[in-house]
């Protein structure tokens, strides 16, 4: 296997009874890259990322890390990647100090080490509380970013961020980005799931994971132009609008219509149909060129359900 | 010898956690003592207030000793019945008017000793069979003395009694009760907030995070388990001065035998608590866990029942019991200053359960989460 393959998953299946959360899927991610787990709540995600990172075993497959088998190799594994799980990975109770401490500890780094560490991670998130800050105090961007610090005390080659932006705020989810892209400068491998479209976006290769598959894999751009090889509009009904105006932009053969807030997405796969619909309900409606999303390669691909 | 840095960290994770938590601080600390001071003084085997009618002809002298020998044990109140019609002795009993009626023979019990034929009829209503059993073994007693005083005719004691009572001569209940109630309350302490501290974390994910650094079972194990023992072993010089100082209770035996029986039996219940976790998933089931144990365990431990009085095949979760074997040495310690005997053979059981009990939770404790 190359050396510059991070995570290499064939045929993985992960079982619960009968309920297959991750369904006999293969991927591989590159060394240095962002690459994205894109998907809903319960779509695998993080079934996935427990069994590469040795938290589950696989029912089924087999998973190289950094070319290490994980079912022989758990232990050196463990101490090539970084973890940080979607809930809450610090002591609410324990101040930070205590907390990168503890992380410390747990991987066996002498204190020395855990100091130099922390200031230099610190320093590179911008944490500039007192380090005796109970961790309950903080506010949830602040608390991931701690729990970032914690999760790469130990410099590890590849890191794996569960939802690291859940619940926090736009401005902290942007500055939480521009950290993981500086990482993946750095030559860290990122591995991270989110369900913000926009997040995706900033990875180099997206996997959209649905129930338990990968519905699509590459990277954005390639998704979306594979996915939307024709124009695609934005319509916007008038006040003006009859009530069939929907029923009838679905029913013109135009090309496949999903709605879009009040508004609808058009693919405009036959371009005569549309013109024949737009001369019919001239004043209806105003229409836009836009340029396909991930949302509307999510839609297309993964449907209606909430991303 | 090098510590492991893993286990070091857990231990100062984990008292810092224990010990920042004002509630947790004061379930460990502050509890222990509010429950032996009230357990102590509310748990009580002793039966007072007794009512007790003598029923004898007027001037039967060696009668009226009886009821005067019993007033002034301070056990006994005397309830006269004054009319005769109304000696239908089972409904006095049954219509609560006394507890417990003497009767003697009608010709006087003086007359009936001389004629060698002494019978006395003894009462009690034994709703409360216990009670009943305490009242039966005191008015014997009572009787027994009130003849033995009676110098003029030293006759055949109608009932002969053998009574001794060792190590607490004047039955205080509080003396025998408080060890075993030192015994039960660290159990109840160990077990709870072991479990709930291995449930808290997988409740709130930090087990994730623990899980996912290079550490092996056996470091999370003695990382979750080492700083309860410690907080265990520091709760019982607490609850021992507290005894001593609140109860009179003598500690006569060794502290070695106090430190190894402590240290064994802490380490027991901390693997109990760890047990309890591997079936939760978070702190409710974990308490519930604890409960499940505990009302079983505080019951066949011998603290508030005697074992000898649970049914052959029940006694046997008696003896499974680590906290009966506590019980039994802290007894042992305290009051009898520590038989060596005593001491080898429950703590060598103690020891046979405890490891018995931390083999089955380390084979079930997993650090996956499948």
């Amino acid at each position: 296997m190359s050396a510059d393959v991070a995570v290499n998953v064939e045929n993985l299946t992960i079982a619960f009874g009968a309920f297959k959360a991750v369904d006999d899927i293969s991927f591989c991610v590159e060394a240095g890259e962002i690459f994205g787990f894109l998907g809903a709540n319960g779509a695998g995600k993080t079934t996935c990322i427990r069994a590469i990172c040795g938290l589950l075993s696989p029912t089924a497959g087999k998973i190289t890390v950094a070319g290490r088998n994980v079912a022989d190799d758990l232990m050196a594994i463990k101490t090539l990647v970084g973890y940080m799980s979607q809930r809450f990975t610090l002591y609410p109770d324990l101040t930070v100090r205590e907390n990168i401490a503890f992380a410390g500890a747990l991987r066996k780094m002498p204190a020395r080490r855990i100091l130099a560490r922390s200031k230099e991670l610190f320093r590179f998130t911008g944490f500039s509380y007192p380090q005796d800050t109970l961790v309950q105090n903080l506010s949830g961007g602040v608390k991931q970013e701690v729990a970032l610090c914690a999760s790469l005390l130990h410099d590890p080659a590849i890191i794996f961020l569960d939802e690291p932006t859940a619940g926090v705020s736009p401005a902290s989810r942007a500055r939480f980005w521009n950290l993981i892209k500086q990482l993946s400068a750095a030559g860290k491998t990122v591995f991270v799931t989110t369900h913000y479209m926009d997040e995706a976006e900033q990875c180099g290769r997206v996997s959209l994971m649905q129930t338990g598959r990968i519905a699509a894999l590459d990277t954005p751009q390639n998704l979306k132009a594979a996915n939307f090889p024709h124009p695609l509009y934005e319509i916007s009904p008038s006040p003006a609008a009859e009530s069939d105006f929907a029923a009838a932009l679905a029913a013109s053969g135009a090309g496949p219509v999903r709605p879009w807030g009040l508004r609808y997405h058009l693919e405009e796969q036959n371009a005569d149909l549309w013109r024949k619909f737009s001369a019919e309900r001239a004043g209806q409606f105003s229409q836009r060129r836009i340029a396909p999303t991930l949302e509307d390669v999510f839609l297309k691909l993964v449907g209606g359900g909430a991303a | 010898m090098k510590l492991n840095p893993a286990i070091v960290g857990f231990i100062k994770k984990e008292l810092t956690q224990a010990l920042r938590d004002p509630r947790l601080a004061t379930l460990i600390f502050l509890v222990p003592v509010i429950q032996l001071t009230i357990f102590g003084l509310a748990i009580s085997s002793e039966v007072k207030n007794i009512s007790l009618t003598v029923v004898s002809r007027p001037g039967d002298y060696l009668a009226r000793r009886i009821e005067e020998r019993a007033v002034a044990s301070g056990w006994f109140s005397a309830v006269r019945i004054d009319s005769p019609a109304a000696q239908d002795y089972a409904t006095l009993l049954r219509e609560k008017r006394t507890e417990a009626v003497v009767a003697v023979a009608p010709e006087g019990l003086r007359r009936a000793l001389e004629r060698g034929n002494a019978k006395i009829q003894l009462l009690i209503d034994a709703a409360n069979a216990s009670r009943a059993r305490q009242v039966e073994a005191y008015v014997k007693n009572v009787i027994a003395r009130a003849l033995a005083d009676n110098s003029q005719a030293p006759p055949l004691p109608p009932v002969k009694l053998d009574l001794r009572v060792l190590y607490n001569p004047s039955l205080e209940s509080a003396i025998f009760l408080v060890p075993g109630i030192m015994a039960m309350i660290l159990c109840i302490i160990t077990v709870i907030v072991t479990s709930m501290a291995i449930a808290r974390e997988r409740e709130t994910g930090t087990f994730e995070t623990l899980i996912s650094a290079p550490v092996s079972t056996g470091e999370i194990l003695a990382g979750k388990t080492v700083p309860y023992i410690l907080l265990g072993l520091a709760e019982i010089p607490i609850i021992i001065a507290a005894a001593v100082t609140l109860f009179g209770v003598p500690l006569r035996g060794s502290l070695f035998q106090l430190a190894g029986a402590g240290f064994v039996f802490v380490s027991t219940t901390v693997m109990v608590g760890v047990l309890i976790s591997t079936f939760a998933q978070n702190q409710q089931q974990a308490m519930m866990g604890g409960f499940i144990f505990l009302f079983p365990a505080l019951l066949l431990s011998g603290v508030m029942f005697p074992v000898e009085n649970i049914p052959a095949g029940w006694r046997l979760l008696a003896y499974l019991n680590p906290l009966m074997y506590f019980a039994k040495l802290l007894r042992n310690i305290m009051l009898k200053g520590g038989d060596w005997g005593v001491f080898w053979t429950n703590i060598g059981a103690l020891c046979a359960i405890g490891a018995a009990i931390a083999a089955v939770s380390a084979a079930r404790f997993k650090t996956r989460l499948n």
